[in-house]
C-alpha cells in the first residue's frame, strides 16, 4: 500500500511537471505575443522590442520557462555578485508591492542607476528613502574591453550597462509611455517562480496573482463546497429509488431528468434557473454581485441559483451513476438470497444493497472532478461569481498571461490531487482491491 | 487478345457477384441498425430532435425571410410577431433566422471536430496498443497530461492563445477529445491484438501497418460508432459553452452560445433571444446525448 501511495504521487508530480511545460507553452510560445498584448495593437516596433527585452521575452524558451517555474533571481544574482533579497511594502491599507534589493557587501540594500552616464548605487535608508553615491570603480570589463555592469534597477528587473551606450527604454507606466536614454541593453526580470510561491503580478490588475488567486479560491470553494453538500446525497438518494423502482415509472421520471440536466449545459441551465427565478418570480437575485468580501455569508440568497446550477449538473450524473450500480446489486445473488430468507426491505436496502452499492458512485464522483470544475467555471461566469473559474475567464479574455498560466495551474494541481485522493479512499473502502 | 484482358475479362461476373454481396451485406447492416434504433425508443426521440435540427439547419436559406446578419435599428428587442417568429434582437437582427443559421454552425463544427479528434486519436491510439513498451508509455504519459485539464479550462487558454475564430474552436475540442479516443482505441487493440485473425495476419506476413489498419480498426468500429456519437453531443455542449463565455465564434456569426451570451444583458427587455437560443442549444445537445445513450444500451444489451 505504502508503495503505491509513493508511486501515485511521484506519477502525480510527473503529470504536474508536464501540465506545467504544456501550460506554459500553450499560453506564451502561442503567436499571441505576450508583449504585444500588453501594449495593444497601437505599439510600434521599437516600443514592443524594447517591452520584450524588459520583460526577459527574448531569452530563450527554456531559460523562460525555468524562470518562470523556479525563479530568476538565482540567475541574476550570480550575475550581479550580491544576493538578492525581496522586500514588501505596505502603502495604505491593502495596496502591496514587493521590492528587489542586492545585500552589498556592508548588508545594506542597493540598487544601481545611471544618471548622465555615470554609475550611482542607490543605498536604502531605513525610511525607505534612498542615498545615491557614485559607484564609477563598479564597472567590469569584458573581452572587447567594453566596460559594463550588472546590477539591480528600480523596476524589479537585473540590468545590463554599457557604459556609454544604451538604447532608448519604453516604459509603460500608468501615467503612458515614458521613453529614456541610457537604459540597460539587457533585462532579466526578477521572480522567485511558481513553486516558491511568486505568481507573477497580474497584467489587468497590477497586483501580486498569488493575492488575487488565494481571495478568488476561497470564494470558489464556498460554492463547491455547498453544491457538492446538498446535491451528492440528494442525487444518491434519488439514484437509490430510481434503482430500487427499476423500469417502473418513478425510474424513468428520474434518469430522464437526471439525463437532461447532465447533457444541458450548464450556462443554459443557469440562464434558464435566472428566467424562472429571478425574472418569472423575482424572489432569487440573478446575478452575484460583492459588495465586500464575504458578502455570500451576509446574504445566502446570493447562492442559492449558482448553487442550484453547479448542483444540478453534479446531481442528474450522479443520480445516473447510483441507479446504475443499484441495479446491479439488486440483480445479485446475495440480494436474492436475502430476499428469499424473508428479511424485510428496509433490512436489505440499508444492510446489504446500499454499502455494496455506495462503492461504485463514490469514487466516480470523485473522479468526475474534472467535469465539476469546468461546469464551476462556467457558473462563475453566468452568475458573475468572483470565483476562480470567473478570474480565468477573464484572464483568458484579457491574456492576462500569468494570471491564466498561475491560477490553472493551481485548478489542475486540485483536480489531480482529487483523483489521487479518490483512488487511495477506493484502495481503502474496498477490500478486493490490493495495489501492489 | 493480350492476357490483360483475359484477366479482365474473366474478372468481372466474379466482381460484379463481389460487388452485390457487398451491397448485400451492407444493406444488412443498415438494415440491423434501424433494427436497433427502432427497439429503444430513447434513440428514435434522440434521433428525431436531431434531425429536426438538421432539417432546419440545411433548408434554413428557403425557411427564412431576413438574412441572419441584417441588422434594424428601427426594430430593436421586438417581441414574437408576424413578421418576426421569434422577435428581434439587441441590433434588430431576426432571432428565428439567427437560430436556424446558427444550426449550422453547431451542426458542422461539432461533427468536424469530433473526425478530427477520432483521426489523430487512433493515429495515436493504434501502435500504442499495438507495440506497447516505451511507445504506449510515451504516449499515454503525454495523453494524461491533456486529461489532467479540466475540458473547459484545457479550451479557455488555447483559444485565448490562438483568438477566437471557427478554426480555433475546432482545434480546441478536438485537442480535449484526443486523449479519451486514443485510449479507447489502446485500449480494444491491446485485446484484438491477441485475436486469432491477427495472428493469421502476422503468419502471413502482413506488415503492421497493414494488420493495425486492415484487422484491428475495422474490429473497433462498434464501441468507436457509439464513443463518436457521444462525443458529438460533447462537442455541441462545449461549442455553445464557449461561444456563452465569449470564447468561440466572432461576432456577428449566427452562434447560439454566443445569442445566449449577447441576450443575457438585454434579458430584461427582451427574454426571446435568450429563451431561443437557450431551448435550442437544450434540445439539440439532449437530443444527441438520448440517440447516442439509446444506441449503446441497446448495443450492449446483445454482447
Amino acid at each position: 500500500m505504502a508503495r503505491y501511495i509513493i508511486r501515485r504521487l511521484l506519477t502525480m508530480l510527473l503529470t504536474m511537471f508536464l501540465v506545467s511545460i504544456l501550460v506554459f507553452a500553450i499560453v506564451e510560445i502561442a503567436p499571441g505575443n505576450v508583449a504585444r498584448n500588453i501594449l495593444g495593437a497601437y505599439a510600434t516596433p521599437e516600443q514592443e522590442k524594447s517591452m520584450q527585452n524588459q520583460l526577459g521575452l527574448d531569452r530563450s524558451p527554456v531559460i523562460r520557462y525555468l524562470s518562470w517555474l523556479l525563479g530568476s533571481d538565482w540567475q541574476a544574482s550570480r550575475l550581479v555578485g550580491y544576493p538578492l533579497k525581496v522586500i514588501t511594502i505596505s502603502e495604505g491599507v491593502v495596496a502591496k508591492y514587493q521590492q528587489w534589493w542586492a545585500v552589498d557587501e556592508n548588508g545594506a540594500l542597493v540598487q544601481w542607476e545611471i544618471q548622465d552616464g555615470r554609475l550611482y548605487k542607490l543605498i536604502r535608508q531605513s525610511d525607505g528613502k534612498t542615498k545615491a553615491v557614485e559607484d564609477e570603480q563598479a564597472w567590469k570589463v569584458n573581452e572587447e574591453g567594453r566596460k559594463y555592469f550588472w546590477g539591480i534597477n528600480n523596476a524589479n528587473q537585473a540590468a545590463l550597462w554599457m557604459q556609454g551606450e544604451g538604447g532608448v527604454e519604453y516604459r509603460l507606466e500608468y501615467s503612458g509611455w515614458i521613453a529614456s536614454t541610457g537604459s540597460p541593453v539587457d533585462y532579466i526580470p526578477l521572480s522567485k517562480g511558481l513553486i516558491r510561491g511568486d505568481m507573477g503580478i497580474s497584467l489587468r490588475y497590477k497586483r501580486p496573482v498569488s493575492e488575487i488567486i488565494a481571495r478568488r479560491f476561497t470564494n470558489s470553494l464556498i460554492l463547491a463546497s455547498i453544491a457538492i453538500l446538498v446535491s451528492i446525497p440528494l442525487a444518491i438518494l434519488l439514484g437509490l429509488l430510481a434503482g430500487l423502482n427499476e423500469g417502473k415509472p418513478l425510474d424513468r421520471i428520474i434518469s430522464i431528468g437526471g439525463l437532461v440536466t447532465t447533457a444541458s449545459p450548464d450556462f443554459a441551465t443557469g440562464i434558464i434557473l435566472i428566467m424562472i427565478f429571478a425574472l418569472g418570480l423575482k424572489i432569487l437575485p440573478g446575478a452575484t454581485v460583492f459588495m465586500e468580501n464575504n458578502s455570500v455569508l451576509k446574504d445566502p440568497r446570493l447562492l442559492v441559483l449558482p448553487v442550484l446550477t453547479a448542483g444540478l449538473v453534479e446531481i442528474g450524473y450522479v443520480v445516473r451513476m447510483t441507479r446504475a450500480s443499484v441495479v446491479e446489486v439488486m440483480n445479485s445473488p446475495y440480494v436474492r438470497t436475502a430476499i428469499l430468507k424473508g428479511l424485510s426491505s428496509r433490512q436489505i436496502i440499508f444492510k446489504h444493497v446500499l454499502p455494496n452499492a455506495m462503492m461504485a458512485p463514490i469514487t466516480v464522483i470523485m473522479l468526475h472532478v474534472n467535469w465539476f470544475i469546468g461546469g464551476l467555471v462556467v457558473v462563475e461566469s453566468v452568475f458573475g461569481y468572483p470565483g476562480l473559474g470567473n478570474l480565468i475567464l477573464n484572464a483568458a479574455l484579457y491574456k492576462d498571461v500569468y494570471t491564466i498560466e498561475a491560477s490553472s495551474m493551481v485548478l489542475i494541481l486540485l483536480a489531480v490531487g482529487t483523483q489521487l485522493f479518490a483512488d487511495l479512499i477506493y484502495a481503502l473502502i474496498n477490500p478486493r482491491i490490493r495495489y501492489s | 487478345m493480350n492476357s490483360q484482358s483475359i484477366i479482365n475479362q474473366s474478372k468481372s461476373p466474379l466482381a460484379w457477384s463481389d460487388l452485390l454481396f457487398r451491397i448485400n451485406q451492407t444493406w444488412k447492416k443498415i438494415r440491423g441498425f434501424f433494427e436497433l434504433l427502432w427497439a429503444s425508443p430513447t434513440a428514435m426521440i434522440g434521433l428525431a430532435m436531431v434531425l429536426i435540427w438538421v432539417f432546419l439547419a440545411i433548408f434554413a436559406p428557403a425557411l427564412t425571410r431576413y438574412s441572419p446578419l441584417e441588422q434594424d435599428y428601427k426594430n430593436i428587442n421586438k417581441s414574437p410577431s408576424a413578421e418576426h417568429i421569434l422577435g428581434t434582437d439587441h441590433l434588430g437582427r431576426d432571432v428565428y433566422s439567427r437560430l436556424l443559421f446558427g444550426a449550422r454552425t453547431i451542426l458542422l463544427l461539432g461533427p468536424l471536430s469530433v473526425v478530427v479528434a477520432l483521426i489523430i486519436g487512433i493515429a495515436l491510439g493504434l501502435p500504442a496498443g499495438y507495440y506497447t513498451g516505451w511507445l504506449d508509455e510515451v504516449i499515454m504519459r503525454i495523453l494524461d497530461t491533456f486529461m489532467a485539464f479540466p475540458a473547459i479550462l484545457l479550451y479557455m487558454i488555447i483559444i485565448s492563445a490562438l483568438g477566437p475564430s471557427s478554426m480555433n474552436v475546432v482545434i480546441a475540442i478536438a485537442i480535449g477529445g484526443i486523449p479519451g479516443i486514443a485510449r479507447l482505441v489502446r485500449a480494444l487493440t491491446m485485446d484484438i491484438r491477441t485475436r486469432e485473425y491477427v495472428k493469421a495476419a502476422k503468419l502471413r506476413g502482413d506488415s503492421d501497418f497493414t494488420i493495425m489498419v486492415r484487422e484491428i480498426l475495422p474490429n473497433c468500429r462498434g464501441p468507436l460508432i457509439v464513443d463518436f456519437l457521444m462525443r458529438i453531443g460533447y462537442a455541441a455542449f462545449y461549442i455553445g459553452t464557449l461561444g456563452f463565455l465569449g470564447l468561440g465564434l466572432p461576432p456577428p456569426t449566427p452562434d447560439w452560445g454566443g445569442m445566449v451570451q449577447e441576450g443575457h444583458t438585454h434579458m430584461m427587455a427582451n427574454i426571446w433571444p435568450v429563451l431561443s437560443a437557450t431551448l435550442a442549444i437544450v434540445s439539440l445537445v439532449v437530443g444527441l446525448n438520448l440517440f447516442a445513450d439509446g444506441l449503446r444500451e441497446e448495443s450492449m444489451r446483445y454482447q
